[in-house]
């Protein structure tokens, strides 16, 4: 301990380490792997932490929007690609961050495959490829909803998740001409901001979403 | 009654229901011993059991208010006081009447709580009056003793030596009210001082009455305690492997200190110039550094080493702490047979009796114990296979007399542990056993075989078809068997909890039924296996052998591959193939040799390639979760030490759908080695797991060699082990981002020709700038991403 903490006090005179030392051309040294050229001073400086702190008791300051009168619906907003999707939050169990997933030989493409949340496993549906929606290049999609009602409990895959929002259901309209094919069986109605509210219990009781597939 | 009075009640009633089905159990089983005939000193403590459970019954009946229950046993009680006193002797009609007794107050005892229907009330009485006639009638019969039955297993000297201390008939009258059965007053003769029912009954060990669903509930529990097992397994490894990143580094700390050393030397000196002279410090300072630095990462390696022995310890204490839980909590749920079998020699009997048949039922190793949830599962099969014996194997009195056998049909069960966690079951009877050239003409009529086939079966594979279904050798369908789907069943069944079964014929007539169990549901043991670059389990039970055979010797049989093991061919299919994954550098994997599995399902072999075949070990089996109700090939899935799902491979699925697909999928020779060994690889650093995956497949799918790493840091440790030939890395990534990487990657001397090609989600022009400033080769943006774009690019680079 003591022999620690001496060493300890011999470094302050320390250099800040500058560039990479480990290639500096002058040092004869063998290509080895040490190099403490680890960032030690991210480049902060020009960060404008008063300007953040305004801006955010700025935001604070507001007064919130009048709450919606009427029969509301109260929905975690997500997106995919590059529209926004709500969900009933009553029949959202959690928002898991998705780090690794097993993908299942033998299932259809809108399961993407098995993940572990503490010990349970699920499946995750990515709605992208059910509802086929477009391919929106390469997806950063790391989080999934995990959606339970008393018949089923599964995972949906989705690119960023918005917030809570709440909905005056007066505000909600339905049938779409534009939406076809699934997208349209599963969407309850559209905000006037665009938001898709996706009618959650039918996405959890639908039969098409469950994989009972015999040998081929 | 208020509601909790009521709830009170309710729970009194379950508690009777279960001592009253012990009590019947005892009566009928004690019966049925008397019935069989037994020496003196043991008739007497027989009786007396059978009088006390009838007693207690009938006390217990009154305690929860059940008059139907408690008037049927009073008669019955009288009549066996009787016995007991010797004021009579049993005869066979007096059996046939208890028996029936036993049924109806069973039906009675069912009905508890909910109340007797009309009919039953009707039948319940009925039988008390029949009951306390035959009491009643014992006076005239009882001197002519045995009227013309043969049976009655009563010699006169009996009367002489039983040794009742019981004084006779002159007793006090019963209390008032319990002789609902009125006129036989001399019935009376029952009573004694009223004693506890089990006091005299030694008590071997005090037990405890727990209900079986918290017993289940325990041995989930328990059993999820195999995942800690395997998690404290996981975190040891992958604190060994950091461990030994010191003795790298040991390594070149050891080349590196004489240059340090010199260094020092060189710079110790003073009477320099100026310039000189700030070096020197700059030099001495960074030299301290380096000194200090090498200081603690010897004093991290001396702090993980004994918490990697540590953890290695804990692995061991809680691998065995698991494993006796584990053992305990299975042995809590094992039961003897006993418990399985009690209701068999009723059943036997009555069986019997319908058919006009003679049945000695006789049982050997009722103690032996084994999983509970086996003894549920296996009392079905169980049945069917007694149930079969008495209708088709045994025969009648008089057939057996015309074949000169003895006139009584025996029907054994024998049970016994045969080596570690097997158990034997023996159905054995003496009837007319199963003819062979009856199978096998059944067999051609349902078309399962030809009749060319049938002529070459011997005898014992004729009579193993039994266990087809739909073969039936019974010339009349009863409402019992005779649709030959039963055994099917029963094989069925027996083999989905491990077990098998098989049919022999004895030589002096007659068919035994061989049922080998698992003492306890086993936990399952999975073996761990490599396809493609995926991992996926495979039930080690099934799996016969892991073989490695050279790929010349891959012999296409019919556009069938095949290959010769131990002088047999089996059929050889790709894994990767059957299950649709994508297939890397199988087939030719190790110098031109291919791994195999050679699984086996109800005697049917095949083989499959895998990549690797990577280890054995208890696995905890989980089903695919509420969306995913049946998968082809795939049973359920586990988690492993480290986190990850595998899924389990369903290995009857996997024969079903490999033997579906012919075409041959291994490419044999040696062409396709050599054009492995030129493959590129590339690594692709990529934080957002669904990115990372689809880049990884269309890379693998272009012939690519892809290794992942979820940040630069990784990405950067990779590229220091292993020789890449190109990278595609994401910019935005936790610890080191992407332009990090890519000016490491060009500042190291060995790296700074690797081609980077960033692909990001930032599309801004500075961006862009900032990408090509430190070095990257190619810049994708990530909302336009094309794969046919990346495919491109990475052709123009290698």
């Amino acid at each position: 301990m003591s022999e620690r903490s001496a060493l300890r006090t011999a470094v302050p005179e320390m250099i800040r380490p500058q560039g990479n030392l480990a290639t500096s051309p002058g040092a004869s040294s063998p290509s080895a792997p040490y190099s403490f050229a680890e960032n030690l001073a991210p480049d902060r400086d020009h960060i404008d932490i008063r300007g953040i702190l305004r801006e955010r008791a700025r935001l604070l300051a507001q007064e919130p929007p009048p709450a919606p009168t009427g029969e509301v619906l109260v929905v975690v907003e997500f997106t995919l690609g590059a529209e926004h999707y709500g969900v009933k939050s009553r029949l959202v169990r959690e928002v898991y961050p998705l780090k690794d997933f097993t993908p299942l030989p033998g299932t259809p493409p809108f399961i993407l495959g098995l993940m572990n949340v503490r010990g349970q496993i699920l499946s995750i549906t990515d709605l992208n490829t059910l509802f086929g929606l477009p391919d929106s290049g390469l997806r950063n999609a790391n989080q999934v909803i995990i959606l339970q009602n008393p018949v089923r409990e599964f995972a949906i895959l989705v690119d960023t998740i918005v917030g809570m929002r709440t909905i005056p259901m007066a505000e909600l309209q339905q049938d779409l001409p534009t939406l076809t094919g699934l997208a349209g069986e599963f969407v309850k109605g559209i905000t006037p901001d665009r938001l898709a509210v996706l009618h959650g219990d039918k996405l959890l009781t639908d039969n098409r979403l469950v994989v009972n597939g015999d040998l081929a | 009654m208020t509601s909790k009075d009521d709830e009170f009640y309710q729970r009194l009633l379950t508690t009777f229901k279960g001592e009253a089905a012990e009590h019947l159990q005892a009566i009928a089983d004690g019966v049925l011993t008397l019935e069989k005939g037994t020496s003196t000193s043991e008739r007497a403590s027989l009786i007396e059991t059978i009088y006390r459970e009838a007693h207690s019954l009938k006390g217990a009946a009154r305690a929860v208010n059940l008059r139907e229950i408690e008037a049927l046993c009073q008669p019955l009680e009288s009549l066996l006081a009787s016995w007991k006193n010797e004021s009579s002797q049993p005869v066979p009609e007096h059996f046939d009447l208890i028996h029936q007794t036993v049924t109806v107050l069973e039906d009675l005892v069912a009905r508890s709580g909910i109340g007797v229907t009309a009919a039953q009330g009707a039948q319940a009485r009925d039988l008390a009056k029949l009951l306390t006639r035959a009491l009643a009638g014992r006076r005239t019969v009882a001197p002519a003793s045995g009227p013309g039955k043969a049976a009655p297993p009563a010699p006169p000297i009996e009367l002489q030596t039983a040794p009742n201390p019981e004084p006779a008939p002159a007793a006090r009258p019963e209390t008032a009210g319990d002789s609902p059965a009125g006129p036989t007053a001399p019935t009376a003769a029952t009573v004694q001082p009223p004693r506890p029912p089990h006091q005299e009954k030694p008590l071997a060990t005090e037990t405890v009455r727990v209900a079986t669903a918290k017993l289940d509930a325990l041995l989930l529990q328990a059993e999820e305690f195999i995942a800690a097992k395997l998690i404290a397994g996981q975190r040891a490894a992958d604190l060994r492997e950091a461990v030994a990143e010191f003795a790298l580094w040991q390594k070149y700390w050891a080349k590196v200190q004489p240059l340090l050393r010199d260094l020092k030397r060189l710079t110790s000196g003073d009477g320099r110039h100026r310039q000189a002279e700030q070096f020197c410090r700059t030099a001495t300072q960074i030299g301290e550094f380096l000194d200090w630095n090498a200081e603690l990462v010897k004093n991290l390696e001396h702090k993980l080493t004994p918490i990697l022995r540590a953890a290695e310890q804990d692995t061991r204490v809680i691998g065995g702490l698991v494993d006796n839980l584990l053992f305990d909590v299975k042995k809590v749920l094992m039961l003897p047979f006993a418990m399985l079998l009690e209701t068999f020699p009723k059943f036997v009997r009555d069986l019997a009796r319908e058919q006009g048949k003679e049945v000695d039922f006789t049982i050997q190793g009722r103690e032996v114990e084994i999983d509970r949830r086996i003894l549920q599962e296996i009392k079905d099969p169980l049945l069917h296979l007694v149930r079969n014996s008495i209708d088709h194997g045994l025969e009648t009195p008089e057939e057996r007399a015309r074949r000169h056998k003895p006139v009584q049909g025996r029907l054994n069960i024998a049970i016994a542990q045969k080596d570690s966690g097997k158990v034997e079951i023996c159905v054995a009877d003496d009837g007319v056993g199963i003819d062979p050239e009856k199978v096998k003409a059944a067999a051609v009529k349902q078309g399962f075989l030809s009749a060319a086939e049938a002529e070459g079966l011997t005898a014992d594979e004729a009579r193993q078809l039994i266990f087809r279904s739909g073969i039936s050798t019974a010339p009349i369908i009863t409402t019992i068997s005779g649709r030959g789907l039963g055994l099917a069943i029963v094989q069925e069944k027996v083999e989905k909890m491990g077990g098998s079964l098989q049919v022999e014929a004895v030589p002096t007539g007659g068919t035994i039924f061989r049922l080998v169990l698992p003492l306890t549901l086993a936990t399952f043991r999975g073996t761990l296996i490599q396809v493609g670059q995926r991992l996926f389990v495979i039930p080690t039970t099934h799996l016969e052998r892991v073989a490695r055979v050279k790929g010349e010797d891959v012999k296409t049989v019919e556009n069938r591959e095949t290959i010769l093991l131990n002088g047999h061919p089996i059929a050889l299919v790709s894994l990767a193939a059957t299950l649709g994954v994508p297939s890397q550098g199988q087939g030719s994997s190790q110098n031109g040799f291919l791994t195999v599995l050679v699984l086996n399902v109800n005697g049917q072999r095949l083989a499959f390639s895998v990549n690797a075949v990577l280890n054995e070990q208890e696995v905890l089996v989980k089903n695919l979760g509420p969306q995913l109700l049946r998968v082809p090939n795939i049973a359920g899935a586990t988690v492993l030490g480290s986190g990850a799902v595998v899924p389990i491979l369903n290995v009857t699925d996997l024969v079903a759908s490999a033997i579906k697909k012919t075409a041959p999928q291994h490419v044999v020779g040696q062409g396709k080695k050599e054009a492995e060994q030129q493959v590129s690889s590339i690594l692709v650093a990529e934080d957002s797991i669904t990115a990372r995956t689809l880049l990884k497949n269309i890379l693998e799918l272009a012939g690519y060699r892809v290794q992942t790493a979820i940040d630069g840091v990784e990405g950067f440790t990779a590229l220091q082990r292993e020789h890449f030939d190109l990278v595609v890395s994401d910019v935005e990534m936790p610890r080191m981002n992407g332009f990090e990487l890519t000016s490491r990657i060009r500042a190291d001397k060995r790296l700074a020709e690797l081609p980077v090609i960033l692909v990001t989600a930032l599309e801004s022009p500075e961006d862009r700038k900032r990408g090509i400033e430190v070095g990257a080769n190619a810049y994708l943006v990530k909302s336009s991403f094309d794969q046919g774009n990346l495919l491109d690019l990475i052709k123009q680079f290698i």
